[in-house]
């Protein structure tokens, strides 16, 4: 193992050392290709991160995949409606590992405006994990890149082995994540417990906050 | 000396065939060592834009959907040969314009056949 | 237009229909007529083909649930009270039963008017739920009538394909109706207000005690 040091050092006079854990990342993080599905609005934003004013294809991610055998980024793009909930799942179960997903836009993260809505999933990491939330309504290009950035910073961290691998290198994690079945009165279940815990936040406005005011 | 002629591309030729060979192995090890297989029930399942597949793939069409086939068919090849007609059209001699117009008579015994067996009529 | 006029026509042509006049009395002074189950089909057919009014384009179809409204008036009543006749005050209380009313917008692409409204309810908003369908007057209500059917449960007979639009199929409820209870999934809503917050925080104590006995369980 050569120290970070060294190592810059030896870059700078052209000498490039690499370990197999880097180049894997590097590979991995270079050709991110996303799955080719739109749920909403923010679908028209992330096909304008595609095309060429924003370019997506600068770093590696310009083949949108059409089938989730051959994609390994969920890119959730808009409004799940309960309706949708179970479709989107179960193509994210078909998605061989490893798969990312980024969450675009206030109602993949939480509903959005339709959060009350009687046909709309509060947040589509109710049922399988989220490694990016994109805040926005819908989000610029320049966020849903930004995002892409993050997630590939996220893979240069991973480590090959240890405790801390990721999941699609530890036998042990399961890939498959429940499909939620349409219910009489909601989606049955109403949230996979495994993935999704509600936090426990304080909620602003509340009676204690007005007391003391 | 053909022979010899010939050695550097099979020397190439091998160099390929082993350089792929040698990455299809790598891939393997690399899966070996590091990739646990995970397969499930619902990711095997067939591939439905998200839907559960219903049904069996080996079904029947109607013979009248073969009909519609056909008739698109005279539009599309109609399309393809008319484009160039009408460009190369100012420099035609007679005798090509009327072999053009046989061939559209042709197309349009066609169409006139399809709107005989009501084909067109959509409901 | 005037609806006066339309509605006088009507009775003219249709036999046996019966019309309401629904005077609205805001500014805007949008008038409907309110119809009846038997002759509904009847009516809109002629409006939609009498040479004068050509009403061929209905645009919108809308549901609304008017739930059992409870009215308490003061009623002047004479009694005998004490040998005496005396005028007492009396609370009278009057339910009025709930329906569930459809309300259809009307123009006329060929004659350039409309809008005009109509309206139909159904007799009750729980176990008489049916209303004849006007989808086979005006095609353009047939995905509205069923999101009516889907979101407030009215049952249109004679529509061509009535199935739920935008809920499951194995769902029950009725959305849009006034007391349609949502699912309870209000764990996580950093900012609530009004009923929202109310049922946050009831589900947010609710998951503390959880919490709770189950430490005390430890």
């Amino acid at each position: 193992m050569v120290d970070e040091e060294l190592k810059n050092e030896m870059s700078k006079q052209g000498i490039v050392t690499t370990t197999l854990q880097e180049l894997y990342n590097w590979g991995r993080r270079s050709s991110l290709w996303p799955l080719n599905f739109g749920l909403a609005c923010c679908a028209i934003e992330m096909i304008a991160t595609t095309m060429a004013r924003y370019d997506m294809a600068r770093f590696g991610a310009e083949v949108f995949r059409p089938s989730p055998r051959q994609a390994d980024l969920m890119i959730v793009a808009g409004t799940v409606t309960k309706k949708m909930a179970p479709q989107v799942v179960r193509l994210y179960n078909q998605m061989p590992e490893p798969k990312y997903v980024i969450a675009m836009g206030a109602c993949a993260i939480s509903g959005g405006p339709f959060k009350q809505g009687y046909n709309v999933l509060k947040g589509i990491d109710r049922y399988f994990p989220v490694d990016i939330y994109i805040p926005g309504c819908p989000p610029r290009p320049e966020a849903l890149l930004d995002a892409f950035m993050s997630l590939q910073k996220m893979i240069d961290a991973q480590q090959l082995t240890g405790p801390n691998r990721p999941r699609h290198l530890n036998a042990d994690a399961k890939s498959e994540f429940i499909v939620p079945k349409f219910g009489e009165h909601d989606l049955e279940p109403a949230q996979n417990s495994t993935v999704w815990k509600a936090p426990l936040v304080q909620i602003s406005g509340t009676e204690t906050d007005k007391s003391a005011k | 000396m053909t022979n010899s002629l010939y050695l550097p591309v099979i020397v190439l030729l091998c160099a390929a065939i082993a350089f792929a060979l040698f990455t299809l192995l790598l891939a393997k090890v690399w899966a070996k060592l590091y990739s646990p297989h995970k397969s499930g029930s619902i990711k095997n399942s067939i591939y439905e834009c998200g839907l559960e597949s219903v049904g069996d793939a080996w079904i029947q069409f109607k013979p009248g959907y073969y009909l519609y086939a056909i008739i698109f068919l005279v539009f599309d090849v109609e399309a393809v040969f008319l484009l160039p007609f009408a460009v190369a059209f100012t420099g035609f001699s007679a005798a090509e314009s009327v072999a053009m117009l046989i061939f559209l008579l042709l197309l349009v015994e066609g169409l006139v056949w399809a709107y005989q067996k009501n084909v067109l009529v959509w409901s | 237009m005037n609806l006066e006029n339309i509605k006088s026509e009507i009775e003219a042509n249709v036999p046996g229909c019966q019309l309401e006049f629904v005077l609205n009395p805001s500014p805007s002074a949008q008038h409907s007529l309110r119809l009846d189950h038997a002759h509904a089909v009847a009516v809109a057919t002629y409006l939609r083909d009498a040479a004068d009014l050509r009403f061929d384009f209905c645009s919108n179809v809308t549901g609304i649930d008017w739930p059992a409204k409870e009215l308490t008036e003061k009623v002047k009543v004479k009694k005998l009270v004490d040998g005496e006749e005396k005028e007492v005050e009396e609370v009278r209380k009057t339910t009025i039963p709930g329906t569930l009313e459809v309300v259809y917008h009307l123009f006329s692409v060929e004659k350039k008017h409309g809008p005009i409204t109509l309206r139909m309810s159904t007799k009750d908003r729980e176990t008489e739920v049916h209303m004849p369908s006007l989808t086979p007057v005006w095609r353009s209500a047939e995905f509205q009538e069923r999101e009516i059917f889907d979101l407030f449960g009215v049952v249109f007979d004679g529509h061509p394909d009535l199935r739920r639009l935008l809920m499951w199929p194995d769902f029950i409820d009725h959305p849009m109706r006034r007391d349609y209870v949502a699912p309870d999934d209000f764990e996580y809503e950093p900012t609530a207000h009004d009923a929202v917050l109310q049922r946050a925080n009831q589900h947010q104590s609710e998951a503390i005690a959880k919490l709770a006995s189950e430490a005390e369980g430890k």
